[in-house]
Formats: C-alpha cells, structure tokens, sequence
C-alpha cells in the first residue's frame, strides 16, 4: 500500500460514561470520515449530549478513548478549539453582548477568525448586529452561533440540534448556509437532531443511539435501502402459522409486523431482492405493495421501547 | 423545476439524475443551456452538495452535461438520451408502482389502461376529452381497443 487511508476526523472507540451509578454510554465506537456529515439521532436521554460533550472534551470518558483529528479530545481540548466549530444545543452567549460585539471578542481568540465571513452570514440570516444577545430570538441566537462557529473555518463541526425550537424559516436558512459552507470547503460535521425530514437530505452518515449503547452507523443511502414497508394485502390460512406473521417475513428482518383485516403489514430491516421475490411467489399471499421508509420510520422503529 | 423526495427509496442523487433528465426530455432544457452550479443546486434543494456533484458526474460521464472550466456546467450539444435497457427498466418499475395503487383501488385492466393513456395524453397537452375521440365507436359495454392510439406528438 503506497498511499495511506486518511483515518476517521472523528474517531470514537470503546467510549463510556457514567454519572455515578448510571451509565450513560456504553461501549460506543464510532468513526465519522473526512468529509462526511453523520447525523447522531436518538432520543432524549440516549446519551447523545454526552457523546458531545466528550468530544468536545467538556468530559472525560469513563472508559476508552475519544480522538478528534488524531488528538485525544480531553488532553488536547485547547489545541482542537482552534479547529472545532461548535453550536451547542442551547446558544449560550454573555447575554448584554451584541453580535457585533460577540464577533469582535472572537476574532481575537482565533487566529484564523474571518470577520467578513461572518458578518456576511449575520445578513443573510438578517440578524441585526446591534441588539443584545438575550434580547434576541432563539432562531436568531442559533444564527449568530452558527456564524461564530463557522467564522473559524472549522475544520470539524459539531452541532447539538442547532434548529431545535426554530421556525420554518429560520429552520430552513440554517441548513442552506450548512450546505454552502459544505460546498465551499472541506468540512466534517456531526450534528444531532430532532428535525428528521430537514436532516435526511444532508446527512451522508446516520449513526443512533439507544439507552447509551449504538445501534447503527452506516451510510444513509445503504440504511434506506434497506429498510422498506410491505404490505400484505391479503393472506389465507393464517390458521396454522405464527400469529403475528413474522415468519413471512423471513430472512428480511421484520421489525413491526401487524395484521390489517386479513392482510399484514411490515417494516422491513433487511431488504432485498430475492428475499422479496420468495414473498411475492407464497401461493397464500394475494398482492405485495413497498413503499420506502422514511428516516423518521427507521428511527421510531429502533428506538421505540422493544430491545431492537 | 428539480424537485426531489429525500424521503424516497431512491437515493437523492440519482433523483436529481432523473430529474435533469427529465427537464431535457420535456424540452425544459435544451442543448448548450446552463445549469445550476452544484453550489446553488445544493443551496435550492438544501441537500448534501457532494450528492449534488455525484449526479452532476454522472451526467457529465454519460456527456448529458459538459463542464466549461471557468464558466460553468451546460447540457451538452446533443445531450444522449437514456441507455435503451435502463429505459425499458425505469419503465417497468414507474408501470408497477402504477398497478399496485390501480390493484388498491380495485380498478380492473381496462380502467387501469385507460386512466394511464389519459394521463399520457393529458401530458402531452391534449385534453382528457379529446382522449375520447381515439376510442370513439367503442361503446360502454365492448371492450376498448388496446393502447395502441397513433402518437399524434412524435417530439
């Protein structure tokens, strides 16, 4: 091998963390490339925060190791703040300090601070520059985080739910300067949410936890293409199999199988082809429909209560 | 104009693949016609530009797109059209999606056929009810000619 594979920007390995007796994450490894955009999702309480906090080295891991950049992020916190973007799930700022005030105080802190980045961001977000923090919206504090986090040309960038209890406009101006900055330059970013439907189309990576522990972290096409919804529309003697169905929908990894009057429907985990066309050929089994499941489908189903 | 479904089964970069394809064959684009950047497609679509760029390079590898260095990437001079094999596949897939919500719907072979020819027509600009003339003769209780009316508009 003459050319070396450029490792992970975000290398997890091993990672616990507990809060006394609790755990709050348990044996996570996860690895996020150059490049990609991996979408943590979970939901409240899974442990997602305290995966950010160890990357952001705010907390030492219980148990393994955390690395950013190839630096361990607890030891070298200084060091990667330089080279981290960070909207942090709730916008905390000195609350008597305007944007353009925030902006000023920031660009003496990092050596690579692009004022005219930022002051470009705070007019397309049109959030004015003059106005106290805490006097401001919470759609346009997320803003100026956004721009302050982007204004350090970051190589990595980690952002907590940044459209959480935003409106559709500022939802939508978020990602659009998410996407042009994207565009514009090589960047890595992990980003958890809530906002399924807007992160589906960004995401290259999908990554989720469940009650401290990770259940996946794929690449979102391969997930999708997966996953699928079919439809029995009708199935004769049911008499003399299991009674939920689930055995039809062998070697496919159903996940929520239900009767609807005397078809059955599924959420598939493991689609595929020939799998599907065994199902269709059952001589009991009258009319198969897919349809794709959405992300917020595949979500729900894994970290809806069961053991999944 | 470029819609796409992130929600869809079908990955988003080869939504926009279609749908570049699509905008050529409905003459929306034509030859030489700029297209959006990847930039301000991502923007537009507020996907992931590297999906943008992965169809982009597909289009371009299979010459419906040529990258101008400096200026800009343009449907081509005579952009090909679809590979005849994944033509009739795309086909196939459209006329079974069709089915099972014609099956749902509990709609036989002869309505279903015909819902789809006036759709067609429809498409191509003709009214539902100029439909009618094709298959004029064929009273309610025969079975209609099969779909095979005259293209009256060859593009």
């Amino acid at each position: 091998m003459t050319e070396a594979k450029p490792g992970p920007i975000i290398d997890v390995e091993g990672l616990g963390v507990r809060y006394g007796k609790t755990a709050a994450l348990r044996d996570v490894s996860l690895q996020v490339p150059p490049g990609a955009v991996t979408a943590l999702l979970g939901r409240n309480g899974a442990g997602k925060s305290s995966l950010v906090r160890c990357l952001l080295g705010h907390r030492k891991p219980s148990s393994g190791r955390v690395e950013l950049l190839g630096l361990d992020s607890w030891r070298h916190r200084a060091q990667l703040m330089e080279q981290i973007g960070v909207v942090p799930e709730d916008p905390d700022a000195p609350p008597t300090m305007t944007a353009e005030q925030l902006g000023r105080f920031s660009a003496r802190l990092y050596p690579e601070w692009d004022a005219k980045g930022y002051a470009a961001r705070l007019q397309r977000f049109d959030v004015p520059g003059r106005i106290a923090f805490a006097r401001l919206s919470k759609g346009q504090r997320a803003q100026i985080m956004l721009s302050l986090a982007l204004a350090v040309k970051p190589r990595v960038l980690i952002l907590d739910d940044p459209t959480l209890g935003l409106d559709a406009v500022a939802r939508r101006a978020v990602f659009e300067e998410l996407v042009v900055e994207l565009a514009d330059r090589e960047l890595t970013v992990l980003i958890t949410s809530h906002d399924l439907p807007g992160i589906e189309s960004i995401a290259s990576h999908v990554a989720i936890l469940k009650a401290g522990e990770l259940l996946l972290d794929e690449e979102l096409e391969q997930l999708k293409s997966r996953f699928r919804r079919i439809a029995l529309g009708r199935v004769d003697g049911r008499g003399d199999r299991d009674a939920d169905g689930s055995d039809l929908f062998e070697g496919l990894g159903p996940l929520e199988v239900r009767s609807r009057g005397r078809g059955i429907e599924a959420l598939v985990s493991r689609f595929d082809d020939s799998a599907f066309e065994r199902l269709r050929a059952l001589p009991d089994v009258h009319s198969v429909e897919t349809w794709p499941a959405t992300l917020e489908d595949i979500v729900i189903a894994l970290t809806d209560g069961g053991s999944h | 104009m470029l819609r796409i479904d992130p929600s869809d089964a079908i990955p988003i970069w080869k939504q926009i693949e279609e749908g570049v394809h699509r905008l050529i064959a409905t003459g929306t684009l034509g030859p030489n016609d700029p297209v959006a950047s990847v930039r301000e497609l991502a923007r537009e679509l507020r996907v992931n530009p590297l999906t943008v760029s992965k169809a982009y390079r597909r289009l371009a590898d299979a010459g419906v797109l040529t990258v101008r260095r400096g200026e800009g990437t343009y449907v081509s001079d005579r952009p090909p059209t679809m590979a005849a094999d994944e033509r009739r596949r795309k086909l196939r897939d459209a006329a079974r999606r069709y089915a099972g919500t014609a099956r749902t719907l509990s709609a036989g072979l002869e309505e279903g056929l015909d819902a789809a020819r006036e759709a067609l027509l429809e498409l191509d600009g003709q009214r539902p009810a100029e439909a009618s003339d094709a298959s004029e003769g064929a009273s309610a209780g025969e079975p209609k000619t099969p779909p095979t009316h005259p293209r009256k508009h060859a593009p």
